[in-house]
């Protein structure tokens, strides 16, 4: 199946149409049955991958706008496949494990929108499609929080929207300045990102074009000082948009730095590599900080996924296979992880109506199934090895340790801070003596629960123990758009700190 | 004894003025069957208006590409047939909202229809000549039947708004008489074509400065008055709110098309003279007015007023692709306004299907953001169509007005202006804050229960309506290609 990208796209957004039709009471089945064939589906894509084979592949291209170079052009490679499989694992466990009870229609259909726009992002392969997908990821979002959330949630969802919308608008203009120079330079229109790969730009307009990107990739991820949307967002939002929203969408900020910022502005990433790893170090520890001075278990969570993004920004600019390669990985990682711990948070939630760890203490006793399940992820979350979420933090940090060892250290001060705060959270809630009363009747994980985080368990710990069939397919993409970035480099000082490892004859051909 | 004036009938080129003549006649043709039977129902004007612009549609539709015409005085350039089928094909949008379920009075009256086929004749006349004097005929005709189109809606602000909007006028077609003038005592005519040329060889004498400012000065001033740019939009608002849902649509739309192609015709003049300050000055109205309206709609309590506020704020996005002078800008004002007038028309429409003979939310307002509250509880469809409008108008991807958008963006980037479009993008991002704010009401909140349904106007040609404007909206991607090229032949041909 040639046009399998085309079919993971729109498969969701059909069966989000349809879905108005399904009777409210059979509307939570459909949407599992629907996510649950779009996971089948690209585990297809998965199985049907070349991974020997660094280049695009699945390839779909037709224009759309000629006249202004816009086409609809997908294509996947090892980045975003696995990208693609976690969206569409995280939203099958998203729903299977959605506690709401009201408008669950409604939520079953823009979760199907949102798997749409999602998807669409991490697969296109022309500018402007990947802006419309990106922005109207907001959309759904939008709902999901503005609709189910807290008490502030209309503000937590709006200052989520504008915040991002703003960032985008910016990056618009970027987008439209690369075609710009595109035509002045071929005489023809194209927003095709390989087309724009071609281009080799001076290094003022990769300046100016990596601010632009940067402002619309930054607040996505979200990088420090861009950050302050994020905690409102997961604070207000519902579990399953927590879950969404820190497995999935955060992705889009990071995945669009290695898909357009690092192989189309080379000089300018590598001038930039300080700047951002003081930026990213700033988050990892700062807020790691603030995570510990939480009281509220998800605000807690908030911010370690935010403090993990760091580690993701770091290696990206690492500029070696290790540290990019990492960095990826360590996406998938932190979509898994903190995706199921939100839904942990989610659990207890639901049964006790509060977040607030000084309610809790104790729980070990009462809940034995969900304290060792939220153990595991913790574990992974603070990078214990053998878990999922030692594999990239390790990699990554060997990655950056070839460009400055003494940010790699304090980089390193993570994981120490990451476990002050995490074991704490588990102490406090889950050790120790039941105070309250309420506590003591809770139920353990239903069935339905634990069933929703079994496979994710199972892929902590496969992952953790074997990440190979994951790492190679992303290693030889990341090889190869290293090799290209270098030859691409214009200044010699980029060409120096680009480590070209030793990329098999096949891959080069590839590209 | 004085020779008889011979003219050939061959040499007016009478075709040129066949899509007018259809409206003016048609218009002529409502008044007699007036005359003869009082007591035909408004479906019939309704029918018999959009057979009469359909018609107009197909002389529009056959005329030759950069035919002049009638002494000279017509030319159907690119520009003109551009804009004028623009103009018909928001008329036709317009026209079946007058069968609402409900009585309003203003289209039991044949005269209403007779005024508005006498007004889209006026805008054509107005966008298919370059001669001054037929450009200020057509404006005048066109305006003064908008006046009474307003007033027609028989309440008090209605009269205040078509007064205001009248007072305005009159002074903005003041500006233009004077502006001519001027441009007159420097030409020795009022033919831009012949204009420009007279110009160009007298543009470096230092002595002329003045006058060339002035007169551009005089013609920008009434062309403000026209397109609501800051600071002479101030009337916009109330009249907008004064006048009937649909014909505010209709008026953020249709005089500003024609009131372009003027612009196009006459700015582009002067900055193809090397006159700099003309396009400086469009510049700094342009980005002054998108800022200022859209700062001044986010305070807005009431849909129709933000909605007015928001439609400055497009005019002035617009207005800065006609200082860009090349072609892209000039296709890009159109391919905008074909763009924005489903959208824009189908939200004023969503507010005519909720619009009641007294105000039931707010002593002040007719639709208060309260009204639209838990929209999607009470009309789910309607608040959804809703929402995918305000989208539209905020320029998220992939519905229609973004099209127009980035196509102006890329214009500016294009014109080598990248601090404009970074301009243009945070005012998009300004403005989405008041269009979330609708959706917010409609789907966020708990409707206000003690007032009855909100689709109180609602009927089948108004759904039919909106239905259509919401597929334009949406599929928009599908025919973008087919409209720029079109769009930007048309413009070409013209040579702008």
């Amino acid at each position: 199946m040639d046009n399998i990208l085309s079919v993971l796209v729109f498969l969701p957004a059909l069966a989000g149409l349809l879905g108005f039709v399904v009777n409210k009471e059979s509307a939570r089945a459909y949407g599992i049955t629907v996510a649950a064939i779009e996971f089948l589906l690209s585990l297809w894509l998965w199985v049907s991958f070349d991974t020997n084979n660094a280049g695009m592949q699945f390839v779909e291209l037709i224009p759309l706008i000629p006249d202004f170079g816009v086409s609809y052009y997908l294509g996947v490679d090892g980045i975003s496949l696995f990208l693609v499989v976690m969206t569409t694992l995280m939203t099958l466990i998203g729903i299977a494990s959605m506690s709401i009870t009201e408008n669950v229609k409604n939520m079953v259909v823009t979760l199907l929108f949102l798997e749409m726009t999602m998807v669409g992002v991490f697969v296109a392969l022309d500018a402007i499609v990947f802006y419309l997908f990106w922005e109207l990821s907001l959309v759904p979002m939008l709902y999901i929080v503005g609709a189910w959330g807290g008490p502030l949630r209309v503000y937590a969802a709006i200052k989520f929207f504008l915040y991002t919308f703003m960032g985008s608008l910016v990056m618009l203009v970027g987008m439209l300045f690369v075609a710009y120079i595109y035509h002045n330079v071929t005489g023809v229109w194209s927003f095709a990102i390989t087309d724009w790969y071609a281009l080799v730009l001076p290094i003022d307009y990769q300046l100016w074009l990596f601010a632009a990107f940067f402002l619309g990739f930054a607040i996505k991820v979200p990088m420090f000082p861009f950050h302050t949307w994020l905690p409102y967002a997961h604070g207000q939002a519902p579990t399953i948009g927590s879950v969404i929203l820190a497995a999935v969408l955060l992705k889009m900020g990071t995945y669009g730095f290695v898909r357009f910022s690092l192989p189309m502005f080379p000089d300018a990433s590598v001038m930039m590599i300080t700047p951002i790893a003081v930026l990213s170090i700033i988050m990892v520890i700062y807020t790691a900080m603030v995570a510990y001075a939480q009281k509220d278990m998800k605000q807690v969570i908030a911010y370690s996924s935010v403090s993990h993004m760091g580690i993701i920004m770091i290696g990206m600019f690492a500029m070696n296979a290790e540290g990019i390669s990492g960095s990826v990985f360590q996406m998938l990682s932190h979509g898994i992880v903190s995706g199921a711990l939100f839904m942990l948070v989610g659990v207890i939630y639901d049964r006790r109506h509060t977040k607030l760890m000084s309610e809790f203490g104790g729980l070990a006793a009462i809940m034995p199934k969900y304290a060792l399940i939220f153990g595991i992820m913790l574990m992974a979350s603070v990078g214990l090895p053998l878990t999922i979420g030692f594999v990239g933090e390790f990699l990554v940090l060997v990655g950056f340790y070839e460009v400055s060892p003494v940010m790699t250290i304090l980089a390193g001060t993570s994981i120490i801070v990451g476990a002050v705060y995490m074991l704490s959270v588990y102490k406090k809630s889950f050790f120790g003596p039941v105070t309250k009363e309420e506590n003591k009747t809770l139920k353990d994980l239903t069935p339905k629960e634990l069933w929703s985080f079994i496979p994710l368990v199972a892929i902590v710990v496969w992952l953790g123990v074997y990440p190979k069939p994951v790492l190679q397919p992303i290693d030889n993409s990341v090889k190869a758009m290293l090799a290209f970035m270098d030859e691409k480099a214009i200044t010699q000082e980029a060409k120096d700190i680009i480590k070209v490892p030793h990329v098999s004859a096949h891959a080069r051909e590839v590209k | 004894m004085f020779e008889p004036i011979k003219v050939s009938l061959e040499s007016l080129n009478l075709v040129t003025l066949a899509p007018m003549l259809a409206a003016v006649a048609g218009g002529l043709l409502i008044l007699v069957i007036d005359l003869i039977n009082g007591k035909l129902h408004k479906s019939f004007y309704v029918m018999l208006t959009m057979l009469i612009l359909f018609i107009d549609l197909g002389a529009t539709l056959g005329l030759t590409l950069n035919e002049r015409g009638f002494f000279n005085v017509m030319l159907e350039d690119g520009v003109a047939i551009v804009s004028q089928l623009l103009i018909i094909v928001a008329s036709m949008l317009f026209t079946p909202l007058a069968l609402t379920s409900k009585r309003f009075h203003e289209y039991s009256y044949p005269e209403f229809f007779a005024l508005f086929l006498f007004m889209v004749a006026g805008f054509q006349f107005m966008v298919a000549s370059d001669n001054l004097i037929l450009v200020f005929v057509g404006l005048e005709t066109a305006s003064l039947s908008l006046y009474t189109l307003i007033a027609l809606h028989n309440r008090s602000n209605s009269y205040e708004a078509a007064v205001k909007y009248f007072t305005m006028g009159a002074l903005a077609a003041g500006f233009f008489a004077m502006g001519s003038a001027v441009l007159y005592a420097l030409t020795g005519t009022i033919e831009l074509a012949q204009a420009a040329e007279v110009l160009a060889s007298r543009i470096d004498n230092n002595a002329l400065v003045l006058t060339v400012l002035g007169s551009s000065v005089l013609l920008m001033v009434a062309m403000a008055f026209k397109l609501s740019l800051f600071p002479f939009h101030t009337w916009a608002p109330d009249v907008y709110e004064g006048a009937s849902a649909p014909l505010a649509g209709y008026m953020a739309i249709v005089p500003k098309i024609a009131a372009f192609a003027v612009s196009i015709r006459i700015f582009g003049m002067y900055i193809d003279l090397g006159v700099e300050w003309v396009r400086e000055m469009i510049l700094l109205l342009a980005v002054v007015t998108m800022t200022i309206a859209n700062l001044m709609a986010l305070v807005q309590e009431d849909v129709k007023r933000m909605l007015a506020y928001s439609s400055i704020s497009h005019a002035g996005f617009i207005m800065a692709a006609l200082a860009l002078d090349t072609t892209e800008g000039a296709a890009g004002i159109f391919l905008y306004y074909a763009l924005f007038m489903f959208t824009n028309l189908g939200a004023f429409a969503m507010l005519w299907i909720s619009r009641h003979k007294v105000r039931r939310f707010n002593a002040r307002f007719d639709h208060p953001y309260e009204k639209f509250a838990g929209l999607i509880h009470i009309m789910p469809m309607g608040a959804v169509i809703m929402a995918l409008f305000m989208l539209s108008l905020a320029g998220v991807p992939p519905f229609s007005v973004f099209w127009g958008k980035i196509y102006i963006m890329q214009a500016a980037v294009n014109a080598g202006l990248v601090w404009l479009a970074i301009v243009m993008g945070l005012n998009s991002a300004i403005s989405a804050y008041y269009y979330l704010k609708l959706i917010v009401y409609m789907f966020l909140k708990e409707p206000v229960k003690d007032v009855d349904t909100v689709y109180y106007n609602l009927s089948k040609p108004l759904m039919a309506v909106i239905g259509l404007a919401a597929v334009a909206t949406v599929g928009a991607v599908f025919y973008v290609e087919p409209l720029i090229s079109y769009v930007y032949f048309m413009i070409s041909a013209s040579g702008y």
